[in-house]
């Protein structure tokens, strides 16, 4: 029997979620519209691990040794990567103006290129572009565990002086963090995989819990627009509690209505 | 300002998203065709990842760095399997199958392994009892550890279903909590790219 071809334009089942997108593009505008006409910007909760980065930087520059930046094994359809790519090119920009070493080795070759193209452009951004050193941002190899072997030799033999992890990462991330601890570097780490947060909160000086990896690139950009779409995430946050209480409510009172709005196909 | 990557990654995000919602086949199709491309554009990043290994490894050989007969040995494997591969095939069955069976999935294991002391390490570290937060973390890490063993029931019968709870009440909790605010990130994350709100991506602050 053959498929049936479906020529339907829209999936009903999916109504919940286009509503949910709209929702969140309008408390985006308006927080933009808002950002863009405050004086002293939005205020955004400062996030201890972004705060110490810059400290970490300079302690690297002053003792002469590297800062190694990990951006993960994830490739370009993790979100966890994308956030990577744009804090790393903060990161460089940061590193570029201190004038300390930068290290990054990378999992996913299209990463490789896409972060040594970030990095380049904040060297010449910071007008140090004589500084950046070809191969600073290198490709490792697509397999995990040499993945592993390679960024952890790089830690023991260059003994770096801050480790950033800062990606999306997987059962690598307690090997890369507890060499890290034995190096004593300063690290600080972000990532978006819930099993592997306990791993890095146990060997890493700051972490970065799930979303606030997401919202590190624009803590550091300090731009009103960037800070515009935190507060719209915070407030999609609200909403979503909100409705889910709501939800367990009304299901409990035998209206389990808003229970089944909220599943998707 | 580029302007062309923007433009680009607008339309192929957007394009995405609206994909997302619409079953009619043509669009099914056209995402298999956006998701083709993309793999052809990873295949040519291969290359160049493979050229930046190269290159990072000559550079160490030639400068007679610390390590460099690693470097030696990583540029010979490189060269011999990408010669072998092209020349025999890959696969099961091939010289590059057995290699990989015989040298790549055993170094694996045993790197994957080393995983238990470092999970000790970190546990010894992370339980020591310095403040309330620690002190009831090692709690529930003691509970856990009895209860998912079969002494443990033998200890307390409770114990069993006590980590059941530990694990499907409050912890499950927290890591739903996370799972939303990782969610709702990544929704902005990805908006704020399509958008064109941050460009950070393209070395532009």
């Amino acid at each position: 029997m053959g498929e049936t071809l479906d020529a339907r334009w829209f999936n009903p089942d999916r109504l919940n979620l286009l509503v949910g997108l709209f929702l969140f593009i309008a408390f985006l505008a308006i927080n933009i519209r808002r950002a863009k006409g405050s004086r002293d910007g939005l205020f955004i909760r400062p996030l201890a691990g972004l705060k110490a980065l810059d400290e970490a930087i300079g302690r690297a520059t002053e003792m002469g040794r590297p800062v190694l930046f990990v951006p993960g094994i994830g490739d370009m359809s993790e979100v966890g990567t994308l956030a990577a790519i744009t804090i790393s090119s903060r990161v460089a920009r940061r590193v570029a103006d201190l004038g300390c070493d930068l290290r990054i080795p990378c999992y996913d070759p299209v990463v490789t290129a896409l972060i040594d193209g970030t990095t380049r452009e904040a060297y010449r951004e910071a007008n140090r572009a004589d500084s950046f050193r070809p191969g600073s941002v290198y490709y490792v190899s697509a397999t995990q565990f040499a993945y592993v072997a390679s960024v952890t030799g790089t830690m023991l033999r260059d003994r770096p002086a801050t480790n950033i992890f800062m990606g999306a990462f997987y059962a690598e991330s307690l090997f890369l963090a507890e060499t890290g601890n034995l190096t004593g570097a300063i690290q600080i780490a972000g990532c978006d995989q819930v099993t592997q947060l306990p791993f890095f909160v146990c060997s890493c000086d700051y972490t970065l819990l799930g979303e606030e990896l997401y919202a590190a690139s624009a803590y550091l950009g300090r731009e009103p627009v960037q800070l515009a779409t935190i507060a719209a995430q915070d407030w999609a946050k609200a909403l979503a509690a909100g409705t889910v209480v709501l939800a367990i409510i009304l299901s409990a009172l035998g209206h389990p209505w808003l229970g089944r709005l909220l599943q998707t196909s | 300002m580029r302007l062309g990557p923007i433009v680009v990654t607008f339309l192929t995000g957007a394009t995405l998203i609206a994909i997302f919602f619409i079953p009619n086949r043509a669009a099914q199709q056209t995402q298999s065709v956006i998701l083709e491309w993309a793999d052809i554009v990873y295949a040519f990043a291969l290359l160049l990842g493979s050229i930046s290994l190269w290159l990072s490894h000559q550079k160490k050989l030639q400068q007679r760095a610390e390590g460099w007969i690693y470097s030696a040995v990583t540029l010979t494997a490189l060269a011999l399997v990408t010669l072998l591969g092209v020349t025999q095939g890959v696969g099961g069955e091939t010289i590059v199958g057995k290699i990989y069976d015989s040298v790549n999935a055993p170094l694996a294991s045993t790197m994957f392994s080393l995983l238990a002391f470092f999970v000790a390490s970190a546990a010894f570290r992370a339980f020591r009892a310095r403040n309330v937060e620690a002190t009831l973390l090692l709690l529930t890490a003691i509970v856990m550890m009895v209860g998912r063993v079969s002494i443990g029931e033998f200890v307390w019968k409770g114990f069993p279903p006590l980590t059941e709870w530990l694990l499907d009440v409050p912890n499950l909790a927290a890591k739903r909590a996370v799972a939303i605010g990782v969610g709702l990130g990544a929704i902005s994350t990805a908006l704020k790219i399509i958008l064109g709100i941050d460009r950070s991506y393209l070395g532009r602050s």
